[in-house]
């Protein structure tokens, strides 16, 4: 089972072709609002995740995630089921 | 807290329930600083399949999914008219009330029939449909599979449902679906819903339904295939891409539209499980919003009778497609898809996308521009569909368009700039 950070340090390794204005990646950062990752390259995103950890990603849960820490989260909640 | 009306400040928030919209304003300000708002635009004047008019300028329609070229087809025209004539021009109820007529029961009949299944009911739009079916069969324990460039109604029809989990696939994947079938428990008696289209309106790219229908199969899932754009264009009669590739009795549920092939506006869901009968009883944009006019019917009724009985009309918007996207191919635009009634050529950012598809709407071609959210990989479109009424010589045209813009490019994007610098 991989810790919080690898999952962190995962998800900011994926992001990085999507943050184009190469802004800093903190857990607080929202990841449309302060990233400017469009809605569609979030999907490819959740995608890239749900290949890397062998799970599925549900639609109502990437509707209730804002920022990256909240993805952090809602991964591990998955992992772990 | 102030009534409907009321201002920022007299809501306090400092905000208008406008505020949210604010990037979207923005962004349709540059939009009209570069010339007509592509999702705002008016013809004065539409005179057949492929032309209209703005202005004294005559245009070429190569934007309309007009795919058979039926809008103007003498049997639809006078069906239609003659209906009016019979019926009236609308319903005024739902399909539960006082909306069904003899008309809506005879083209389900007709559409079943064609299609090989056993039931077929046919929604006010093609839209609805889509909302309507999805919505009607996923319950609570179910597990909806869609594809990930899936139509916004498939998206909204997941919403409308009353099943807890969507899962999205990689597009055009039947392998990435076989492994997240296999990864997703379906318990609880759920069962599995995979919700893929035939061609894929936006980049006109074809689904592998003969495989997808395989992978289903082993994992008991149930298919529904959206062939909005491909019914009637696709198959030796017709019936779209799961006939040509010979597994249209595989598919459990198929959708479509009229707006397209069909030259009226509603939609039709078949199934090959006499059952589906009973959502009639169930589904509520089926149930709370009136029927498709009998107008829209009884044309709907002719240009199926169309597909049917004249296979010249798919012969002839095979050759268009061929020729347009081979001569596009040629000059070297990116195009997203081998050649299909749409062609998707990639621009390289909306803004320039934007100014060509008014340049090109300038010098009489009418294609349309598609923008992210609403496009696969975010790319910006200039987006083509190919008629069966366009001749060899409109598809010329509309080639030489390409190639003047591609020979103007420069001049085109100065004038942007200047145009945005002006306005800023």
């Amino acid at each position: 089972m991989p810790t919080d950070q690898q999952i962190f340090d995962k998800i900011c390794e994926l992001l990085k072709p999507y943050n184009v204005k190469n802004k800093p990646i903190l857990r607080t950062s929202g990841i449309m609002s302060d990233l400017e990752v469009d809605s569609t390259a979030v999907f490819d995103l959740i995608m890239e995740l749900e290949d890397h950890y062998d799970i599925s990603v549900p639609m109502e849960v990437i509707s209730d995630v804002k920022t990256v820490g909240e993805l952090v989260n809602a991964i591990q909640d998955l992992l772990q089921q | 807290m102030s009534g409907a009306g009321g201002t920022d400040a007299e809501t306090g928030s400092g905000l208008s329930i406008f505020s949210k919209y604010d990037p979207l304003k923005q962004r349709a300000s540059v939009l009209e600083k570069v010339g007509v708002d592509p999702f705002d635009m008016t013809f004065d004047d539409i005179m057949g399949p492929t032309r209209g008019r703005i202005g004294n300028r005559e245009i070429i329609l190569a934007g309309t999914n007009n795919y058979l070229g039926l809008t103007y087809d003498e049997a639809a025209r006078e069906a239609a008219k003659d209906a009016i004539d019979r019926h009236g021009t609308g319903t005024t109820g739902s399909r539960i009330a006082n909306g069904t007529y003899v008309e809506h029961e005879q083209l389900e009949r007709d559409l079943a029939a064609h299609l090989g299944k056993p039931s077929c009911i046919v929604f006010t739009t093609g839209y609805v449909t889509n909302l309507a079916a999805m919505a009607g069969l996923a319950g609570p324990n179910d597990v909806i599979f869609i594809d990930a460039d899936a139509h916004a109604c498939i998206i909204d029809g997941t919403r409308l449902a009353t099943n807890k989990t969507t899962v999205r696939f990689r597009h055009n994947d039947p392998e990435n679906l076989d492994r997240r079938l296999s990864r997703q428990a379906i318990t609880d008696g759920g069962h599995a819903l995979v919700v893929i289209e035939g061609l894929y309106s936006m980049f006109g790219d074809i689904a592998p339904i003969a495989e997808f229908a395989e992978v289903c199969e082993r994992h008991g899932a149930y298919l529904y295939v959206d062939e909005a754009h491909s019914y009637g264009v696709f198959g030796p009669t017709g019936c779209g891409i799961a006939e040509a590739q010979g597994c249209l009795d595989k598919i459990d549920f198929y959708s479509g539209t009229f707006s397209k092939s069909l030259a009226s506006v509603g939609g039709f869901c078949a199934s090959r499980h006499p059952e589906f009968e009973l959502l009639r009883k169930v589904m509520r944009p089926y149930m709370f919003t009136a029927s498709a006019a009998p107008a829209n019917i009884c044309a709907a009724q002719a240009a199926l009778d169309a597909i049917k009985t004249r296979p010249e009309l798919r012969h002839n918007i095979t050759a268009r497609a061929a020729q347009l996207h081979a001569g596009l191919a040629e000059m070297g635009f990116d195009l997203c898809a081998p050649a299909s009634p749409v062609i998707a050529v990639r621009r390289p950012n909306e803004a320039q996308a934007a100014m060509e598809w008014n340049w090109l709407l300038k010098e009489g071609v009418y294609v349309n521009l598609a923008v992210p959210p609403g496009t696969p990989q975010s790319s910006c479109l200039l987006r083509i569909s190919v008629s069966a009424a366009h001749t060899e010589e409109d598809v010329n045209a509309i080639l030489s368009r390409f190639k003047a813009l591609q020979d103007n490019s420069a001049e085109i994007m100065g004038e942007m700039m200047r145009r945005l610098q002006a306005s800023a």
